[in-house]
């Protein structure tokens, strides 16, 4: 009986779980792309400085997200380990690959007049941005989704390309360089206010759920025999709105506090 | 031709409409002819008569002891590293969410397929971690094969590509359920899921009313 089978990128295989180390290639090659793409860019468009402790901060928890064990854990094994790869991609991956690339970056990626300038524009708008994050969230966390998607690689590495995507989306109207308009600071914080509350569906059906909603999960072999697909479900969900709601929090605070400083600032100047 | 407008619409609508799909037809699992989600047993199988051992030591008759309840016979090893657990942790799980006159009427029994490492002690740790009622019964080889034929469940046997003391068994996967008239009328192959069960014990508790 085999215990572990090559991969690209990490799927559920239904084999039991052992913590011995595999190597997904895909997944490095993907992160090698990244950078190769990041560097590239930089000297392409000429930055002046580049970002590195947000590019290496991205890189290294995009890294930890994808790879072994937390990218096979939550691949094949346990819902709640899915659910942590989700929050690290959305909430500290996708702004953290935004802030890699500096405003001056952005200009020349997206010139204004283009295109790619006029849809950067229009994702910084709230409903814009609640459409498609909350659209990706709900989409990629459906069972029939979820359990189609992650016993093929392609599948699996299309969820966690969504979620990149919908992590750059989300912060893309607050972090967005000025070029692109901004939201007010009372915009940013009703938004990100909005953001918190269509998640609260998909984990609250995962905390009260009779039954465990994930038939992947449900029948994966144990990591631990003391963790139920139950108990993980129900983690899952927790992990999602309690974990997953502090870091825009967080946020807000933050941009509360520094906003009304700065506007303080300009009223007294 | 339709204008971007359009076509944003129609891609919403299309979108919109998938998501439904996926949502309603996720578990449509097929009901079979008795109206049951486990697979039929055509015809039905009496319990047999034979003597195992419980997990205090003691003497365990499967026919007798299983008399006026439903039985749940499930073969398979402690050492499993996969569908042994997820069955019994399953089943521990669904039981937990039954109503007591329910449950009361339900067994799970599980026997080994090893019983060169299954202990009795082991055997009563593993399967009591699960759930206190739940029943662990070991034999002799050839009393767990004779179970086995009389179940009509392919015999298990130790995996060849394995060695030392760290073998496999390969085993067959499903549970079969006996009503209440002992008679061993469902097979749940693996696979199936709590909510599956939730919908089926009941009825199997309920069959010959």
């Amino acid at each position: 009986m085999a215990t572990s089978t090559f991969q690209w990128w990490c799927a559920a295989t239904g084999l039991p779980w052992n913590w011995q180390w595999q190597w997904y290639p895909g997944i490095h090659i993907a992160l090698l792309a990244l950078a190769g793409g990041w560097w590239w860019l930089g000297t392409a468009h000429r930055w002046s400085h580049r970002p590195w402790g947000w590019f290496a901060a991205a890189w290294l928890i995009l890294l930890a997200t994808l790879d072994w064990p937390l990218g096979k854990l939550g691949a094949g094994y346990l819902a709640s380990a899915h659910t942590l790869q989700f929050l690290l991609l959305t909430l500290l991956v996708g702004p953290a690959l935004l802030k890699a690339i500096p405003a001056e970056g952005w200009a020349r990626l997206a010139p204004e007049g283009s295109r790619l300038h006029r849809l950067l524009r229009f994702q910084t708008r709230a409903l814009a941005g609640l459409l498609v994050y909350n659209g990706i969230v709900i989409a990629t966390h459906l069972p029939a989704v979820v359990d189609g998607a992650m016993t093929s690689q392609l599948g699996s590495a299309l969820i966690d390309g969504a979620w990149l995507l919908g992590g750059m989306v989300l912060w893309w109207p607050i972090l967005a360089p000025p070029a692109f308009r901004r939201l007010t600071m009372f915009g940013k914080i009703g938004y990100l206010f909005g953001v918190t509350i269509l998640p609260t569906i998909p984990a609250m059906m995962m905390v009260f759920s009779d039954w465990p909603l994930y038939r992947l999960y449900e029948l994966a072999p144990r990591v631990w025999i003391g963790l139920s697909a139950n108990a993980d479900v129900q983690l899952a969900g927790l992990i999602m709105k309690v974990i997953g709601d502090l870091p825009l929090w967080i946020a807000t605070a933050v941009i509360f506090f520094t906003e009304s400083k700065q506007e303080q600032h300009r009223d007294g100047g | 031709m339709i204008d971007a407008p359009g076509r944003v619409r129609q891609a919403w609508r299309c979108g919109g409409l998938l998501v439904l799909l996926a949502a309603c037809g996720a578990d449509a699992t097929p009901l079979s002819p008795a109206g049951f989600r486990g697979v039929d047993l055509a015809p039905p199988l009496p319990v047999p008569e034979l003597l195992f051992t419980d997990t205090d030591g003691e003497p365990w008759s499967l026919a007798t002891e299983t008399a006026d309840r439903v039985a749940l016979f499930f073969f398979g090893y402690t050492n499993c590293p996969d569908i042994c657990p997820v069955h019994l942790a399953n089943l521990a799980a669904v039981l937990d969410r039954m109503p007591d006159d329910l449950r009361r009427q339900v067994m799970v029994v599980f026997i080994t397929t090893d019983p060169a490492r299954d202990s009795v002690p082991r055997l009563r740790a593993w399967v009591k971690q699960f759930d206190r009622q739940f029943v662990g019964l070991t034999a002799s080889d050839s009393v767990i094969f004779a179970a086995e034929l009389a179940m009509g469940i392919p015999r298990a046997f130790r995996d060849s590509s394995t060695a030392g003391s760290e073998y496999l068994v390969q085993h067959a996967g499903q549970v079969v359920a006996a009503t209440r008239d002992g008679m061993i009328r469902v097979a749940y192959p693996f696979g199936t899921r709590q909510r599956d069960w939730a919908h089926d014990l009941p009825l199997l508790v309920a069959h010959g009313d």
